[in-house]
Parts: structure tokens; sequence; C-alpha cells
């Protein structure tokens, strides 16, 4: 069963084409690699998906659903962790951690799963958000997302900031949560945590898809080459086809 | 001097990034300020249009308001012009100052934009020398084109020294403040503590001042007009006395609170506060994991420190009507006016007068109760532009539950903020016995429409418009202008009309009518509601 399904997705900001027709889909269990160059149009199309900006055209459904239409609804089962986090200066990591999950609804997560988490990434919950580093911040949007019992994970850089062994924590995650039959839409530059966590990629530049597949097919097509050479290879603009 | 390093192109970068903002302060000043002089002309065309207005003006309350009444004895319009206007336009410099200091010190270092200023060659004080040299030139360059301006209008009694020491009493104590506010932007670690701090200062010593003008000459409480930087500026008696002394008095204090600034400035770390940050609970609440709990809690402590600022202005304004009875017994122009003696009349018209008074003194405390309503709706916008509502509506909560609450707390708002003036006023007035507390409290809840139909617009622009919410400030810069300087500009009475706080009947002077009251809350409701619907169905980002 398909979880997300993006079909000739179009976004404009007025006279500029953020999303061009884009169409992927990410099936269930499945842990889907969404990449691309700085401006790409990979927040934009997160943020379509949930329902926070409207699609000019074309459609975006998760568990067959409109995302736009049913969004409260379908947060219920979708976890979110921004690449940008931004948090009330005054409230404490742990306010914020039980502020995210009471309104996401749905099946509330226990006590002793929030505070498992928090542990894992040894996060202090009683500090002020204002206080926290790039990484704690980062720390906190994870272990709210993580914690919950979302059955959709969508994750727009989630280690940006976070030291080796948080990544290293944090990929183990992903995995356990891949096992447990969870789908995770995964937007990183970090091409080894895509390597190592991906089933499937989709590659955008300027709004268009430019390559996408399984993992097995990418690494048939790199004839030999590191998959990092594909994709830089990918996402630098190939001015000869625009000239024609 | 390292500590300084790169000041000269840090100079330049504030210019850059000011070229919009502070030309368009300096230029609405003054047009407002030339603008209105030359309307002085019209209004006071003969002396005894002007002694009776300065008659009215020695009343302790209007002193109060509006600051010392001086040179009865040879009144000119530009006399007339300096005493009504210099205090309203000192409060609108430093609010300017602040604002103007904050940004370029606190905000940029709560936002991280600092630390990479400062990882370039430049120096520990940068910054606030750079920030506290540009409100200088600032207040210096005001101070110039006012008195300039004031020159061109060349009304009677107009003359150079009146004019220079009127713009420059504007100029020094706005410099003061910005340096009260570079102080503030070191003792807090946050920008809104910072502004917060900031305009507490600033309404001491508007109280001080308030309190020492509307106290005799004699007595020692007058002496708080001099300790109150916004009460000695008023004593430059400009086109009268003509006294210069002030202005260097206020320089040489910005400068020692400068030195201060600085100083706790070169100790400190980049990024704290000298009031620590705290630490706090490790679980939310019960109510905090409400949405209204979460949006209470956002918006709580503007929501408190209002109630306590409305309140105080309240009994400001309610402790000057006791000084109401005293000044009718003194004054025989009244008795003769109306033709009564007696000790019954004198309280009569005492009443009469603090009646008057209330009406005015409403009006204006409603437009104040304004500020906080729209405040805690602009919050939503604050938060949606500092990409906070993201990770909200990415959670299962609906757009229009959130933006619903936000009016809410916002519409009880409209009614507590002027209801918290009006009980300020009345119990500050028990002394004197002059007023009744239900006709004063029915007379400031009649205001409640009128704040209701701003909240309207607010939210309508949230959701219609989000770029244009700052239009609303925009209806309550005219609403002031027309209501309660357009009496004093002679501005026809339309223009008042087409101001929500035109249309309420100013208890207990004019009649009661509750057409406009309900036609207000019909217009204000039209307003949320479409403004809600929009809100559900756009963008959200940070557009």
């Amino acid at each position: 069963m398909a979880i997300i399904e993006v079909k000739a997705l179009t976004k404009d900001f007025g006279k500029v084409k953020a999303l061009n027709g884009i169409n992927f889909t990410l099936d269930q269990g499945e842990v889907l690699a969404y990449l691309g160059p700085n401006g790409s149009g990979k927040t934009t199309t997160i943020r379509v998906l949930l329902g926070i900006l409207r699609a000019t055209s074309g459609s975006a459904k998760i568990f067959g659903q409109d995302a736009w239409t049913n969004a409260v609804e379908l947060h219920q089962k979708i976890a979110f962790v921004p690449g940008d986090v931004n948090l009330w200066p005054n409230l404490t990591g742990g306010e914020v951690i039980d502020l995210f999950t009471s309104f996401q609804g749905g099946h509330r997560p226990s006590l002793e799963r929030r505070n498992h988490f928090i542990k894992l990434f040894d996060l202090d919950p009683t500090k002020k958000c204002r206080t926290y580093s790039k990484g704690n911040r980062q720390k906190v949007a994870l272990v709210a997302a993580l914690a919950s019992n979302a059955e959709l994970f969508i994750l727009d850089e989630p280690t940006s900031g976070l030291d080796p062994l948080v990544v290293k924590t944090f990929e183990d995650c992903i995995l356990k949560l891949k096992s447990e039959g969870k789908s995770i839409l995964l937007s990183s530059h970090i091409l080894s945590e895509v390597e190592k966590l991906a089933d499937s990629v989709v590659i955008i530049r300027e709004g268009q898809v430019v390559k996408s597949g399984t993992m097995k097919q990418i690494h048939k097509e790199a004839h030999g080459r590191t998959l990092e050479e594909l994709f830089l290879s990918e996402y630098q603009t190939k001015r000869g086809r625009h000239e024609g | 001097m390292r500590a300084k390093a790169g000041g000269l192109p840090y100079l330049k970068f504030i210019f850059r990034r000011e070229r919009l903002t502070t030309p368009i302060w300096l230029l609405s000043f003054l047009l407002f300020s030339t603008g209105i002089t030359l309307a002085y002309t019209h209004l006071f065309a003969t002396p005894e249009d002007m002694l009776l207005m300065a008659q009215t003006m020695t009343n302790p309350a209007m002193q109060a308001l509006v600051g010392p009444v001086y040179g009865l004895d040879s009144l000119t319009p530009a006399m007339l012009m300096a005493q009504q206007l210099l205090s309203l336009m000192t409060i609108t410099v430093v609010i300017m100052n602040i604002f103007l200091v904050i940004r370029h010190t606190r905000a940029d270092e709560e936002q991280g934009r600092l630390e990479m200023l400062r990882a370039l060659p430049i120096g520990r004080l940068t910054n606030p020398a750079a920030t506290l040299f540009f409100a200088f030139l600032t207040n210096l360059a005001l101070a110039l084109i006012i008195a300039l301006g004031l020159l061109a209008t060349n009304i009677d009694g107009m003359q150079a020294a009146g004019a220079f020491l009127y713009a420059g009493s504007l100029g020094a104590v706005g410099f003061l403040f910005a340096a009260i506010a570079l102080l503030m932007a070191q003792l807090f670690s946050t920008a809104r503590g910072a502004l917060t701090g900031s305009f507490v200062v600033m309404g001491i010593f508007y109280i001080m001042r308030a309190f020492g003008d509307m106290s005799s000459a004699d007595s020692s409480t007058h002496l708080l007009s001099f300790i109150s930087p916004l009460g000695l500026g008023l004593q430059v008696s400009s086109f009268y006395q003509n006294i210069c002394w002030p202005l260097p008095v206020l320089f040489a204090q910005a400068i020692v609170i400068a030195v201060i600034a600085l100083l706790v400035c070169r100790t400190r770390d980049l990024g704290e506060g000298v009031i620590p940050a705290r630490t706090g609970r490790q679980h939310a609440s019960a109510f905090l994991q409400t949405p209204l709990g979460f949006t209470w809690r956002l918006v709580r402590g503007n929501f408190i420190a209002w109630s306590i600022g409305m309140l105080v202005i309240g009994a400001t304004y309610g402790s000057v009507i006791g000084e109401i009875e005293q000044f009718v017994q003194t004054n025989e122009m009244f008795q003769i006016l109306l033709g009564i003696s007696g000790d019954g009349a004198e309280q009569a018209i005492a009443g009469e007068v603090a009646a008057s008074f209330v009406a005015l003194i409403m009006v204006v405390m409603a437009m104040i109760a304004v500020v906080p309503v729209i405040l805690i709706i602009s919050r939503l916008r604050g938060e949606e532009k500092q990409g906070r509502l993201e990770p909200i509506f990415a959670r299962s909560i609906k757009r229009q539950h959130l933006v619903l609450l936000y009016t809410i707390i916002a519409t009880l708002g409209s009614a507590w903020f002027i209801l918290c003036a009006a009980l300020g006023l009345y119990g500050a007035s028990i002394p004197s016995g002059l007023l009744d507390a239900g006709e004063t409290i029915r007379s400031a809840l009649m205001y409640a429409p009128a704040i209701l139909t701003l909240l309207g617009l607010a939210v309508f622009l949230i959701g219609l418009l989000p770029k244009l919410t700052g239009l609303v400030w925009l209806v309550l810069g005219y609403s002031f202008m027309t209501v309660y300087l357009g009496p004093l500009m002679s501005l026809p009475d339309w223009t008042a009309k087409l101001s929500p706080f035109g249309l309420i009947p100013q208890l207990p002077v004019q009649e009661f009518s509750a057409a406009p009251l309900f036609a207000l809350s019909a217009l204000a409701l039209v307003l949320i509601f479409f403004g809600i619907k929009s809100f559900a169905r756009r963008d959200i980002g940070r557009i």
C-alpha cells in the first residue's frame, strides 16, 4: 500500500515555480531518501505533504487521503522533524516534548517511552529552549517524533547539528522503526546516511524529479562509480541539456 | 581601542539596514510637527481664544496629561503649540529610540546574527557603540529637521531660539532613552525582556512627570518633574523663557548611562544577560498540554504586565481627579463663568469638570488598551514568521481552532484591559469622592466594541493579508489623531467618525446610545469570521 502518493505536484510562489510536476510514492515499511541540492524544492514538498502549503496543482496523498483537506486527521499518524528547529525560548525541552505529543493526539505514547528516548539522546529536559544549542534543539524535535506512535515519519535533514554518536543512535532508531513496518520519508544531505538507511531514492532539481528508483537500481546504474559521484553528477545543472 | 575595532564599517552597515525605517520615522515626525503647527494660526486667531485654551490647561488634570503651562501673560500660537505637543512628541521619539536600539543590539544577539559579526574582526563594543552613535546622529538629525520645519511655518511667536530648544529637547530626551535601552539590552537576555524593561522605565518616568507637573511649584512633589527626564525635557519653556540648561543635563545623563551600559557589555558573555536564565519543569503541566494552555502560556506575560500597566495608568489619572476640586476652589473664573457661588456649588462644578475629564481620559485609555489586544493577536503572526507554527500544524491541531483561541483570549482582553484602567481610575479617585464606580466602569466598557473592531481587523488581516497585519497600527494611529487630537486641531467631525473610537458615545458627558455598540460588534464578528476562515485556507510559512 502506498503511504505517500505524489502526482504531478506543482507549487508556485507568485511567478516562481518551486515545484514543477513532482511524482513519487513511498510504500509501507520503506525508507525513501528525498535528495536534491539546496533550494531544489525538498522542504516545499514536505510542507505541502504536511498541509502547511497548498498545492497549486496535482495531488499529494497520504494514507490515500488528501494532504491538505485531511491534514488534521492525518497528522495523528505522522511524526515530523524539521531541519531548522525553532522552539519557544521560555519553555523547557521537556515541556515542548509533552506539548508536541499532546498536540499530536491519537494513541499517546507512555511516559516510559518518552523518558527512554530522552535518556537515549542524552537530553536535559529541564533546560529552557533558549539555552539549547542547535544540536540539542534538534534532539528535542527528534525525541518528540521518535517517542510518538506515528505510522509515517517525515524527516527534513533530521541530523543537522548532531554529533556522530547521536547520529549513530538516530540511525539505529530508524532501522528499528523500519523493522516495525513504519514508513519514513528522509530528506538529507548526508549521503553516507542515505546509503545506510534508504530503500529507494528520489532526486529532485529545480522542482523536478531527475532520478528515482530503488537503491538496487541506483547501484546498478552507478557503473562502478561511488554513489556520491552519481548523486553529485545528478545535482549539477546540466547546462548542455538546457541549451538544447 | 581594540574593543571598538571595525567601527566605521559597522556604522555604515547600520546605515544600510536603516535606510528605510529611520527616514520614515523622521519624515513622519517632520510632517506631523509642521502640519499641526500650521493649524495653530487658524485655531487661535485672537488672544482671547488662546487665553481660554490656556485657562483650561492650567487645570492640574490637563497638566498631568500635557505638562507645565507657562507664559499666560504673553501667549502666542507658537508657545501654545509647544506646551500642548512637546510631551506627546517626546513620548513618540522615545519609542522610536527604544525600538531602534533594541533592534540593533539584543535582537541581533538573540537571533545569533551578532555572533557571526563578532567572528569578523569586530570589537566587543563595536555593536553597542556604533548603535549608540547611530542613535545620536538620528536624534541630531531629528532635532535639526524639526527646528527648521518649525521655523519654516513662521507662525506668530516663532523664533529660532525657541524652535531649536523645542527640537533639541526632543533629541536630548530621545538620545537619553537610546542609552537607557542600551543598558536594558545588557541586563536582559531577550529582546522582549529588554523592550519591556525600557518601556517600564518610560512609564515610571511618565508617571513621575505627571505627579510633578500637577503639584504646585513650591511643593516637594514638583521636584519629580525635574528628576524624570520626560519632565526635565519640558522645562525648556520654549518660545517663552527659552531655558537652555536642561539640554546639557539630559545629555550628560545619557553619557553616564551609556558608559555604564558599555562597561556591563565589556564584561558579560555574548548571548547572556545580567539577569540569568533559569531551568524549569521537566514535564509540561496538563493545562500546558492543551492548545488553550499553550496559547495562554505564550501570551501570559504580556497579559499580566499590561493588566498592571493599565491599572497604574488609570490610577495615575485617578489621583489627578482629587486635584480638580482644589483647583475649582481656587480658580474664581469657573464660579464667575457659571454664575454660582456657595459651598455646594464648588462640589457640583468639580463633579462636572471631573466628568468631562473622565470622558476625555477614557477614550485615551481605550486607545492604549488596544495595544495589548493587538499584541496578543499579532503573536500568532509572530509565531508564524518565526517558523514555529509549522511544528504545531504538523501535529493534529486544527488551524481554525488555534486562531480561534488567540482571538478568544484577545477578545477577553478587549474588555479586560480597559476595565483594569477604569478600576485604577476609580480606585485612586475614591478620596475625592467625585466619581461613581458603576458609571466609571460603564463608560469604560462602552469602548470594548471599538477595541473589538480593531481586533477583528487584525484577525482579518492575519487571515487574508498577513503581510499587511501592521495596517491595524495605522488605524489606531488615525484614531488617536482624529479622536484625541482632532478637537484640538479643529478637524471636521466626520474624520473622527471614521474611527471606531469616534463612534462610541463619550459617557458621562454624551448620551448613551446602543446602536453604535451593536454595529461595531457585528462588524468585528464579521471580520473575525472571514479572518479565521481564510487563515484555515492559506499557506503557512515565513510569508
